[in-house]
């Protein structure tokens, strides 16, 4: 046990930019500090897909994500019980956040339906019944042993409106009353509630003010990042992070494209999650400033370039864009390559935005970034609207014809 | 590349050493030498700074260089590109500094019969058959530029080929070298050397004219040799019979120049390899350890000559639901990244769940166990010992003889049973 006179979470603003909602903090739990804002790679199964423990050490990665369903799955809390948690049966040294298994059951599961008690799903295995309610949430989550856990939320399609957005985030507020009271490890283990209430302001900051009402260390804002248009997107952020107390970390869940997260630290968020990075790297795509590289395409074949010269991870090390481009979805150790690659640019992104903060040159920092990363389209209007709204201006785009404007108002994912 | 026998033994085989002039400087390697085997290049699962970081052997704190066995079935499509890289082939592969063979064949894999046209020679690649005439095959090994490279030829033999194919695969093969010798020497701005094939089946007459036609080359034209046509590679070669391979091989061994190095690639089992050894053959490759991990099996083969417990199975089977639970390393003692950080329970969980870690932890484990195997080999013939060896990788300190072969392992293909719910709990 760890002494339990020290929280399990203690998390401390480091900087503040002077001129966005953007701040740099340090978070310190039971198996690491982590600095925010931070991006937490998905370890689904217990495992970040094709990467050695050591290899994202060597990343400097300081926190993993885990996902209960899966976990709860297989290979099960008995197992993970006797395991002694997650971070030993893993080999995983440094903290870990798990996700409630809501989520999963409702994306991944056809046949999941909510009552006040839970959710109930058939199992995708052998179709049998099966209920996961707050209380069963928390004690697999107890069993994983994650620095950080989440509430069982009443997840709701972004798109929905209507009675169902306002009954859903009532009933978020009543489970995490529940998972509150059913969570056993408090010493070791900090429960995040979640912030609901659809695309509805008002619902938001009814539930900020509630979920503010009890004993927590910090907060997730949820139920964005699902098919809704990014206008609604940013402003769902702005709205809760206005709210969410300065001195608790607040987790924007399953962001991760780089010009998300770039505005999203604007508006105030410090925990970011998303499997985009590894995703996108088994299909043979490596991210960049400019975006991503599709290293499957015919030009790369004979690039003999590295991905990013200015990357110093060990793929960039060793590897031209040629070589990648054979192997890239044909071997298998083209995933960890690539993976690799992408979560070192993802973190690398956050700690620029951390020194950046730190320097208070955030706001350069956001120009310069969008600058390169929208070179050859326009900076979509959302995004112009969401830095606008924290004082950043960005410069006009050149061209304003039609045709350009037009694709503005499409870019929406 | 030279090579120089340093010690014979009378009663355990050869050591030497394979001086190779691999780019930005020389390394040299010894013998009896494992070859890294490689798919399209890389080392299966392991990124080149996950290998040479974790589990390529250190002496002292100089790492031991590597030879790399590179197969063009697996990366003919890279020719163009190679043509305009302007480093060296280990280089292009993530490994600037090691060394590397090029051979025709996948080992790791079951090579298809047929497409024995007159003038081509058929290699399997992703994309299908591609037949290569000997004239493509030297604009290949220009573009490649290996270290070394094998001589192009028709192997496609084993056990049950007919007396017909099998000669075939004999004149074949002496038309194909006909032309390879007569282009070798016209190669420019490359140093590879060549690894003449000898070929012939398991018939006495085939192989003596294969090696004939080898011997009557004129002094320096190729550098070593490349014994082929036993089996037709993947999991068919863990199951080879020594009493039908050895004499064979042993006659070939004994025709061919004593001075020169000896090859004979593919997923040989661990006795085998000792009795290979025992008869002059000097490189093997890794493909045994390979075929193993995919098929989820750990090697835990007992080679350390101090031990005295009996090991009936050289495999753990990491598909057994018996060490669900079992949290402990693969291999008592082991001191391979997977052991020391990881457990057998932790790797089951990798195999139940199809996570791609799994193949790569049992990977790193193979190899570094295998590795250890070839370290100790050399030991053994040093000090005049490889028949004690022989016999306890033969019967495990146990009464029979224990089965190496290597099957396919059907579930992981087909998976019936994974989990059912979530478990329900009875602890409070």
């Amino acid at each position: 046990m760890s002494p339990s006179n020290i929280p399990p979470l203690t998390y401390k603003v480091v900087a503040e930019c002077s001129v966005t909602k953007a701040r740099a903090g340090l978070m310190s739990l039971r198996h690491s500090d982590v600095n925010t804002p931070v991006f937490m790679p998905v370890g689904t199964q217990g495992t970040m897909k094709g990467l050695l423990p050591d290899q994202l050490i060597e990343l400097n990665c300081q926190i993993l994500l885990g996902n209960t369903y899966h976990l709860g799955l297989r290979p099960g809390i008995e197992t993970l019980r006797k395991a002694g948690g997650l971070h030993k049966f893993m080999g995983w040294p440094r903290a870990i956040l798990t996700d409630s298994g809501g989520f999963q059951m409702v994306s991944l599961l056809q046949l999941a339906e909510i009552d006040e008690k839970g959710v109930n799903f058939r199992s995708p295995f052998d179709n049998s019944e099966c209920m996961l309610t707050p209380e069963h949430s928390i004690q697999i989550q107890n069993a994983i042993g994650a620095d950080i856990m989440m509430q069982l939320d009443d997840v709701v399609k972004t798109t929905t409106t209507g009675p169902r957005v306002e009954e859903a985030m009532e009933r978020t507020i009543r489970w995490v009353d529940r998972c509150i009271k059913a969570h056993d490890r408090d010493d070791d283990q900090s429960l995040f509630p979640i912030v609901q209430g659809g695309l509805d302001i008002p619902l938001r900051h009814r539930c900020v003010s509630a979920l503010m009402e009890r004993q927590v260390r910090g907060f997730a804002v949820g139920g964005l990042s699902g098919g809704e248009s990014k206008h609604d997107f940013w402003r769902m952020v702005h709205v809760c992070t206005d709210r969410l107390p300065r001195d608790k970390p607040r987790y924007l869940m399953g962001v991760g494209f780089a010009a998300d997260l770039v505005v999203c630290v604007a508006l105030g968020i410090d925990m970011f999650d998303c499997v985009f990075p590894t995703r996108t790297a088994r299909f043979g795509c490596a991210l960049v400033d400019s975006g991503q590289l599709n290293l499957k395409q015919q030009k790369y074949k004979n690039d003999m370039e590295v991905i990013d010269k200015d990357c110093d991870c060990s793929t960039c090390k060793r590897y031209s864009r040629s070589y990648l481009h054979h192997i890239a979805t044909n071997e298998c150790v083209s995933s960890s390559l690539l993976s690799i690659h992408n979560v070192a640019y993802q973190l690398r992104l956050m700690r620029t935005m951390q020194e950046a903060i730190q320097r208070d040159e955030f706001p350069q920092f956001v120009k310069d970034f969008m600058a390169r990363h929208f070179q050859t389209e326009p900076i979509p209007e959302w995004i112009r609207e969401a830095l606008a709204a924290v004082k950043i201006e960005l410069p006009k785009d050149d061209a304003t014809d039609a045709t350009k404007e037009a694709k503005k108002r499409t870019t929406t994912s | 590349m030279k090579f120089l026998v340093e010690n014979i033994n009378k009663n355990s085989g050869r050591l030497g050493l394979l001086d190779l002039k691999a780019a930005g400087g020389g390394i040299q390697l010894k013998t009896p030498l494992l070859m890294q085997t490689t798919k399209g290049g890389s080392i299966p699962y392991l990124s080149a700074d996950l290998f040479e970081n974790y589990v390529q052997n250190k002496n002292g704190q100089e790492p031991v260089p590597v030879l790399l066995q590179l197969t063009l079935s697996t990366m003919q499509q890279m020719a163009e590109s190679l043509a305009l890289w302007p480093a060296s082939l280990s280089h292009y592969l993530g490994f600037p500094g090691q060394g590397n063979v090029l051979l025709l064949r996948d080992p790791c894999e079951s090579t298809p019969s047929g497409g024995n046209d007159r003038d081509v020679a058929p290699i399997f690649t992703r994309q299908g058959k591609e037949s290569l005439t000997p004239e493509r095959y030297m604009e290949i090994i220009a573009s490649f530029k290996p270290d070394i490279y094998q001589g192009l030829c028709d192997a496609d033999t084993n056990l049950e080929s007919s007396k017909k194919r099998v000669q075939k695969s004999v004149d074949r093969t002496e038309r194909f070298m006909d032309y390879i010798y007569e282009q070798h020497g016209k190669l420019q701005s490359t140093s590879s050397s060549l690894l003449a094939p000898i070929v012939g089946g398991y018939n006495i007459f085939a192989r003596t004219q294969s090696i004939k036609h080898a011997r009557q080359q004129p002094e320096g034209k190729y550098s070593g040799y490349i014994l082929e046509g036993f089996h037709n590679n993947g999991l068919s070669a863990t199951a080879l019979d020594g009493s039908q391979l050895l004499p064979i091989v042993e006659h070939c061994v004994k025709q061919l120049e004593e001075n020169k190095i000896k090859m004979m690639p593919g997923a040989y089992s661990p006795l085998i390899i000792l009795e290979l050894i025992h008869i002059g053959v000097d490189v093997f490759d890794t493909s045994y350890a390979y075929c193993a991990a995919v098929n989820f099996k750990a090697l835990v083969f007992n080679y350390d000559e101090k031990s005295i417990e009996p090991r009936p199975t050289p495999f753990l089977d990491i598909t057994d639901e018996a060490i669900k639970e079992e949290f402990v390393p693969l291999l008592d003692n082991c001191k391979c990244l997977t052991c020391q950080k990881h457990t057998r329970a932790y790797v089951h969980h990798l195999y139940k769940t199809n996570e791609l870690l799994g193949p790569i932890l049992l990977m790193i484990h193979n190899l570094h166990h295998f590795m250890g195997f070839f370290e100790t080999i050399r030991s053994s013939i040093a000090q005049d010992k490889l028949p004690k060896l022989i016999d306890l990788v033969c019967k495990q300190n146990g009464d029979s003889k224990v089965d190496y072969s290597i099957e396919k392992n059907v579930k992981v293909i087909s998976k019936a049973v994974v989990g059912k719910g979530f478990e329900t709990t009875t602890e409070s």
